[in-house]
């Protein structure tokens, strides 16, 4: 891949875009900072305000909006998260210009009708319900929580609970929308089936015609110190236990990151989940699933572990994660085991960067965390410049298991599970 | 797309599909073997002897799979369908030898250690259960299992629970070395190769592999359904469903594109594998305007069921809290009811068409989709299924979706299941 093009309009706006011919469509990934963290105690808008935006514009209602995008055979979604409000979509060279310009008409001319607003509503409490009745999500729910306690933004739901759906008023949400969204802070990834021309013409010129006097990113304070907490949540109309164990990790940008990913890969990640899919999968049968993953956002992350397990296994595969966290120090990563993971994360470029969804959403990371447009290219020499020693240092320091919380959910007795 | 086609003398197909401008590799290798081809007492045996087929066996000791992909940085996985079961490896182009060593070790060598068969019982079982624990997947079940009485896509890839737990090795084993032949799989690579060393590198990988006796043509056919199916389905969960199923002919059918262009209608296409569309859902269909934006239901979705044999096209519905079933069966009957009716609008048609030919480039997002999609293309008869299917989509016109509904929608061709959720103890 050759370095990206990186713009900055006159805006505001940052356009970062790489071309990638061998895919015959155009794919794009944005966002603004206007996710959890920007909504200070106003729980819930944020994520209201997400779903909002396909909802109708002043110029076109709901139907119209899905009308003109499907019938040009384009996507676009909104998404909100813990600190941006994110969005990506798909169109046709031919079809950019049309689709970058509802892009930038539902960003900055949203109508927020009241009865999208019901609707959206409905939709909520039911997903709200759908998730507590999920072991998965009920599980790393609690996690997070306790990971990132008093309300922090990345341990709260971004939902927001029943009371709060309830009660968010239209005021509310065009508030929000006025005060946060806009181009200040907006970043738009775009890869495909792109050249210069159609990115001045087609991407930049509609992009720099969004206005606004949205207040930027929101400083997110570092999260509250972590007391590990043992939770269970006894469901028992369910038939498997979902287990979730986590830990503060870094945010992305500290200097034990690039180390703390390549433990994190082979521990629970490369191949079939690493080591601890190789012990509870492999070897013991335990669970169809136990992985882990490394979230590392602008002021904090979190490190954590999942696995699925029969009841009836629920202790011993608990056991078997607490042992392997403990082998870390009795026996730490080996020189092959790190060599492995190495040769993995390099070789992986080629192989994450073949889709247009993967590059779109790269591109975006390398400017949000401000990595440089040369990040791929310097990607390999950071890997490689990881000694053994560092990598089995992160391990030891991140993963312990009397500084993780855990969370169960399923049919479990009330009795506390701890690791 | 330039695509190179040739058989080996032991019958494997081999489908090359060069990409210029790509360091990438996706390898993939589809057998026609799925849930389809098992029998009562052995459902999921073709699901486990998936999971079999990362355990090494031949050259490849257990963990070399894992290790040798990993240390490429590649990607690999397998799915089993009803029809087919597929395996593939996304790497580096440079290593095209590997994953070819891997697949053609694959296919005749495995090793089933009895040891590693048990532990991987309670690995099925336990995927099996994780999919248990989703009111989804209980209405799945049972719509499948009430629409088919003889055929075998009454039960799903997955199996029933009382044979993953009785089953044994040997049968297992058998099931593998019947079907995993050369004669009874196609290897398509996508990615930066030149073909005539690709098929070189795959002649020599395979060539030396014996084919077995060809597998038994499918000689079970359901019946006519004559008259409605209805069940409920009353367990705790978090929000009622409702599920209809009508019946529909097998793929090669020449009314499938027709019922491709219906299925937009009713419900927007996500493309013929959704595995590109991920979270992306359609709106300006016309069961998210009668039921979503109605605020009956907060999830709709239409899903043409594309099979070797007859299957089944599927609506699914998500209720809103204080809707009823028999309401959004009602507005269900009353969409059905417009679509035999009259023919779309110009409009409509052509928003339907637009999104077909759309997700048709979509869905060549790389070399590992296109890889997926002539696999299931494979796995359904010939690997540019897919793309002819699309194209006659295209010539589909307002009176043949008309038709297809009043052929196919019919009341007494349908299997309903209504999820009644109840609220789960504390």
């Amino acid at each position: 891949m050759n370095l990206p093009d990186r713009t900055v309009l006159g805006n505001g706006a940052v356009l970062v875009s790489s071309a990638l011919p061998s895919n015959p469509f155009v794919a794009f990934r944005g966002s603004v900072p206007a996710g959890v963290a920007a909504e200070g105690d106003d729980h819930g808008v944020a994520e209201f305000t997400a779903r909002l935006l396909l909802s109708g514009t002043r110029r076109m209602s709901a139907a119209k909006l899905s009308d003109r995008l499907e019938g040009i055979g384009a996507t676009l979604e909104f998404r909100n998260g813990e600190e941006l409000l994110s969005f990506q979509g798909r169109c046709t060279r031919d079809t950019t210009a049309e689709t970058i310009r509802i892009l930038v008409e539902c960003l900055a001319r949203p109508a927020f009708p009241a009865r999208e607003i019901d609707r959206v509503r409905k939709e909520l409490e039911n997903d709200v319900r759908i998730e507590a009745d999920d072991t998965r999500s009920r599980a790393m729910r609690e996690l997070a929580r306790s990971v990132f306690p008093k309300d922090h933004p990345y341990g709260r739901d971004p939902k927001g609970n029943a009371e709060r759906i309830r009660r968010i008023r239209r005021s509310d949400i065009v508030a929000f929308h006025a005060s946060h969204v806009g181009p200040e802070g907006l970043i738009l990834a775009v890869t495909g089936d792109v050249d210069r021309t159609l990115i001045d013409e087609a991407i930049a010129a509609p992009l720099s015609r969004l206005e606004g006097d949205n207040v930027g990113a929101p400083r997110i304070p570092p999260p509250p110190a972590h007391k590990p907490r043992n939770v269970s949540i006894p469901m028992p109309h369910k038939t498997q236990v979902d287990v979730a164990i986590g830990a503060p990790a870094v945010p992305r940008s500290h200097d034990d990151y690039d180390a703390l990913n390549l433990a994190n890969l082979l521990f629970g990640r490369i191949g079939l989940y690493g080591r601890l899919g190789r012990n509870l999968r492999d070897e013991q049968g335990l669970a169809y699933y136990a992985f882990t993953s490394l979230d590392a956002r602008t002021a904090g992350g979190m490190w954590s572990i999942s696995a699925g397990v029969n009841p009836a296994n629920l202790t011993k595969a608990v056991a078997s994660i607490r042992a392997e966290m403990e082998r870390l120090r009795q026996e730490p990563f080996t020189p092959d085991e790190v060599r492995d993971g190495r040769d993995n994360e390099v070789g992986s470029l080629i192989v994450s960067l073949e889709r247009n969804a993967e590059v779109a959403g790269e591109l975006h990371r390398m400017e949000y965390f401000g990595l440089g447009m040369d990040y791929l290219e310097r990607f390999p020499d950071i890997v490689q410049g990881l000694s053994d020693g560092r990598v089995r240092e992160v391990a030891q320091k991140y993963f312990v298991p009397s500084a993780s919380s855990i969370a169960v959910a399923g049919p479990i007795a009330r009795a506390r599970v701890s690791l | 797309m330039a695509t190179h086609v040739e058989s080996l003398d032991n019958g494997l197909k081999v489908i090359l599909r060069p990409i210029p401008d790509t360091k990438a590799l996706s390898t993939w290798v589809v057998y026609h073997i799925g849930s389809r081809n098992e029998v009562p007492g052995m459902t999921g045996s073709t699901h486990w002897v998936e999971h079999m087929l990362f355990k090494g066996g031949g050259k490849l000791g257990k963990g070399d799979i894992d290790k040798l992909i990993s240390r490429l940085g590649g990607k690999m996985n397998a799915f089993t369908d009803t029809d087919y079961t597929m395996y593939f490896e996304t790497i580096p182009a440079s290593a095209m030898d590997t994953a070819l060593m891997i697949e053609s070790e694959r296919m005749r060598n495995a090793a089933f250690d009895p040891k590693e068969v048990e532990a991987e019982r309670t690995v099925v079982l336990s995927e099996r259960e994780g999919a248990e624990n989703q009111p989804e997947f209980a209405v799945e079940e049972e719509l499948w299992g009430l629409a088919f009485h003889v055929h075998p896509y009454h039960w799903t890839a997955i199996g029933y629970k009382q044979d993953l737990a009785t089953l044994d090795r040997e049968p297992l084993y058998r099931h593998y070395l019947r079907f995993y032949a050369p004669n009874n799989a196609s290897v398509i690579l996508v990615g930066g190769f030149d073909p005539a060393v690709a098929m070189q590198h795959v002649r020599e990988a395979f060539a030396p592999l014996r084919p077995e006796a060809p597998p038994d043509p499918m000689r079970l056919v359901e019946p006519e359904q004559r008259g409605e199916r209805r069940s409920d389905i009353v367990r705790p969960g978090p929000a009622d469903l409702l599920s209809a199923g009508w019946h529909i002919p097998a793929a090669g059918h020449e009314d499938t594109p027709a019922l491709i262009v219906l299925s937009t209608v009713l419900g927007g296409w996500r493309g013929l594998v959704p595995f590109a569309a991920g979270d992306w859902r359609p709106r300006s269909n016309r069961l998210y305007r009668a039921l979503v934006d109605s605020k009956l239901a907060t999830d709709v979705g239409v899903r043409q069921e594309i099979k070797v044999d007859p299957s089944l096209v599927i609506v699914n519905v998500t209720l809103a809290e204080g809707a009823s079933l028999d309401h959004v069966e009602e507005v269900l009957d009353r969409e059905v009811e417009r679509l035999k009716e009259g023919i779309p609008a110009k409009s409509e048609l052509d928003r339907a068409k637009q999104q077909v030919r759309a997700w048709a480039r979509y869905e060549q997002d790389g070399v590992t989709f296109q890889g997926i999609l002539l696999s299931v293309s494979e796995g359904l008869g010939a690997w540019d299924f897919g793309e002819s299917l699309l194209a006659k989509a295209e010539r589909v016109r307002g009176e043949q979706v008309r038709d297809v509904a009043r052929r196919y929608l019919v009341d007494a061709h349908r299997t309903l299941v209504r999820f009644h959720a109840q609220e789960a103890a504390a």
